[in-house]
């Protein structure tokens, strides 16, 4: 989460250079990284539970969520900066 | 409590939801302990994802007076691109790896890492030879 949180404030330095498209890249990291926060209590108590009853489900859908928003945020900035 | 042991009372094993059984077919459920190991695995790789990314950015956005503007481009590409690519091989790893814990299989082979010492050398070397040669 904070690692999403650094890299949209990273992508925030690029606002003066490239305009208005990297909103984009700001919304989908800090998105991301908002999303996390909050969930991340109600993932914490289900794994926390699931090593008490010695059965923890993947959480899957989680993973490939995470794995998309480091897809998008890299075609994103690659189209940033050959448009730029 | 494994996944294929049946809950108390009830007909069938418990449901995981239509996109892990389509994506983690058959087996059963590994010792939490692994599942949660494999997902923090996960995170680290995505985190180095984001330092590629954030570092991308970061030649693209402060190097404009040390490198000429298609090297500056070229470097942020590839660290753009080489972020994108181990985005997903953290996600395709992820699932191999549950997929061999569910089977009692042997572990697969991190391609990911021979992928990331590879990229980042050429990325070094590209750096050094520039620097150098300036």
């Amino acid at each position: 989460m904070l690692a999403l949180v650094t890299a949209s404030a990273l992508f925030l330095r690029w606002l003066p250079n490239h305009g208005l498209p990297i909103l984009l890249l700001f919304t989908v990291s800090a998105g991301a990284a908002l999303a996390i926060y909050l969930t991340q209590r109600r993932r914490y108590s289900a794994r926390s539970h699931g090593v008490a009853r010695e059965h923890v489900d993947a959480d899957i859908t989680a993973v490939l969520w995470t794995a998309f928003a480091g897809i998008a945020l890299g075609a994103l900035g690659i189209g940033v900066v050959l448009a730029g | 409590m494994t996944n294929s042991q049946q809950a108390p009372g009830d007909g069938a094993p418990p449901s995981r939801g239509k996109i892990a059984e389509r994506l983690l077919p058959g087996g059963e459920e590994p010792d939490p302990r692994f599942t949660l190991a494999n997902e923090r695995t996960f995170l680290a790789w995505i985190r180095t994802s984001l330092a590629l990314l954030a570092g991308g950015i970061a030649i693209e956005a402060f190097t404009s007076d040390l490198f000429l503007e298609p090297v500056r481009k070229g470097l942020a590409i590839v660290l753009l691109l080489l972020g994108m690519l181990l985005s997903a091989g953290a996600a395709l790893r992820w699932l191999r790896v549950e997929r061999s814990m569910r089977h009692k299989a042997p572990l697969p082979l991190p391609l990911i890492v021979p992928l990331l010492a590879g990229a980042g050398a050429v990325a070094a070397a590209v750096v050094l030879v520039f620097v150098l040669w300036r």
